[in-house]
C-alpha cells in the first residue's frame, strides 16, 4: 500500500515537473546485494532488486514489465539502487542496462 | 514452492519428498532441489551418487540441469521426478559455511536463473525446494526463488514464537504467497476436543498465514520415514492421505 502511494507520488511530481522526493532509506552504501541486504530494503526498492536478480540484467522497461510499474518510476528506483552501490548500470547503444555484479 | 521452518526436525524433507512423489504419481512433472546444504538428506532417501551436486552448480562448474537425476522410472511414476542433490561430504559442508556475502549474491542470482532453466528445459509443473531451518542464506535464496512458501511447524510454543518472527521478517518482506503446515501433532490433540483445531486457529491468527494442513504425529514415520516414500508405497496410509489433502490445497493457492 505504501509502495503504491510512493509510486503515485513520484508519478504526480514527475508529471508536474517537480523534483522527485526520495524516501529515506537507511541502508549502508556499497553492500553486496545478497538476501540480507535485500530484506533490509524498503518494499518498493526490494521489488525492483528482486526482479533484477531474477532477470539477470535489463532496461527499466524490461523491469517495469515484471514489477507492473510505469517505466519512469522503475527507472528512478533502479537509479536509487545504483546510487546505493547495490546495482550497476551500463550503456548499450541508446539503452541503459541495469545488472547485479556477481 | 519452498518448504521452510524456524526449527529443525519439523518434517520438511518427508513432506517435500512425499508431496513431490504424489504429484508425479498424478502425472505431473516434478523437480525436488535439496537446498539444505548444511544437512543434506535427499541423497540418503534416493540412494543417489550424482556426478554433479547443486554445490557444483552454485560454484559455476556445471549447469543446473546437469545436477538432476530422474527417479520416475525407478518408482514407476507416470510423471517425471527430477531430483537435485546437495553434497553431504564434510569438505562440502565446511566449504558452504566459509562463503562470504559476495558469493551469496552469486548464489541468489544462480538460484533464480536455475529455477527458470529447470522450468523451461524440463517442462516442470512443480519445482520444490527443501531448505535448511532458520534464516540461512541458502534457505532465503530458495524462498526468494519460490512463488509459494510453506512453513512447516510442530505444535509447540517454541516453534510458534520463531515462526512469527520469520513470517514478519522474511515471508512478508519477500511478498510470497505463504501457508503453514502443522506437523507431528500428538494424537490426543487431534482427537475431538483435543485442542489441535484451536491451536491451528491460533497459528493462523498469530502468524498471519493460512493453515494448509495438519499432519498427526506417527512414530513409524520417525523409525522408517527415511527409507521409503509413503506416497508411492503406502497410498492408503494416514500420512499419505494428509499429504494428498495438502497437495490439493497447494494447487488452489
Amino acid at each position: 500500500m505504501v509502495a503504491k502511494k510512493l509510486d503515485r507520488l513520484i508519478e504526480v511530481q514527475r508529471s508536474a515537473g517537480g523534483s522527485v522526493v526520495r524516501p529515506s532509506v537507511f541502508v549502508p552504501e556499497n553492500l553486496p546485494l545478497d538476501v540480507t541486504t535485500l530484506l533490509g530494503l524498503p518494499d518498493h526498492l526490494r521489488k525492483s532488486a528482486l526482479a533484477l536478480a531474477t532477470l539477470g540484467e535489463g532496461t527499466a522497461t524490461d523491469l517495469s514489465k515484471d514489477t507492473g510499474r510505469v517505466r519512469a518510476v522503475e527507472s528512478d528506483y533502479l537509479n536509487q539502487l545504483v546510487s546505493m552501490g547495490l546495482v550497476k548500470k551500463k550503456r548499450k547503444g541508446r539503452d541503459v542496462y541495469f545488472y547485479i555484479e556477481t | 514452492m519452498a518448504f521452510h521452518s524456524y526449527k529443525g526436525g519439523t518434517g520438511k524433507t518427508s513432506i517435500v519428498v512425499n508431496l513431490g512423489a504424489l504429484y508425479a504419481k498424478q502425472g505431473a512433472n516434478v523437480c525436488l532441489l535439496d537446498y539444505d546444504f548444511r544437512a543434506p538428506s535427499l541423497n540418503v532417501l534416493f540412494k543417489a551418487k550424482p556426478e554433479h551436486w547443486l554445490n557444483d552448480y552454485l560454484e559455476g562448474n556445471c549447469e543446473i540441469v546437469d545436477t538432476l537425476i530422474d527417479q520416475s522410472q525407478r518408482f514407476h511414476l507416470p510423471g517425471k521426478l527430477w531430483v537435485g542433490f546437495s553434497n553431504p561430504s564434510l569438505e562440502a559442508l565446511k566449504d558452504i559455511m566459509s562463503k562470504d556475502r559476495k558469493w551469496e549474491v552469486k548464489a541468489l542470482t544462480k538460484t533464480l536463473a536455475g529455477k527458470k532453466k529447470i522450468i523451461d528445459e524440463k517442462k516442470v509443473d512443480y519445482l520444490i525446494f527443501d531448505t535448511s531451518p532458520g534464516a540461512q542464506y541458502s534457505s532465503i535464496n530458495a524462498l526468494a526463488g519460490a512463488d509459494l512458501v510453506s512453513l512447516v511447524m510442530k505444535a509447540d510454543e517454541f516453534d510458534l514464537e520463531g515462526t512469527k518472527e520469520l513470517s514478519k521478517g522474511v515471508y512478508d518482506a519477500l511478498g510470497r504467497k505463504s501457508g503453514v503446515v502443522l506437523n507431528k501433532i500428538p494424537l490426543e490433540q487431534i482427537a475431538a476436543g483435543g485442542g489441535a483445531e484451536k491451536f491451528g486457529k491460533q497459528v493462523e491468527s498469530d502468524v498471519g498465514l493460512p493453515l494448509v494442513g495438519m499432519i498427526p504425529c506417527m512414530c513409524e514415520l520417525m523409525a522408517i520415514g527415511g527409507k521409503l516414500i509413503y506416497a508411492i508405497e503406502k497410498p492408503e496410509h494416514a500420512f499419505t492421505k494428509s499429504i494428498a489433502e495438502i497437495a490439493e490445497k497447494f494447487k488452489k493457492m
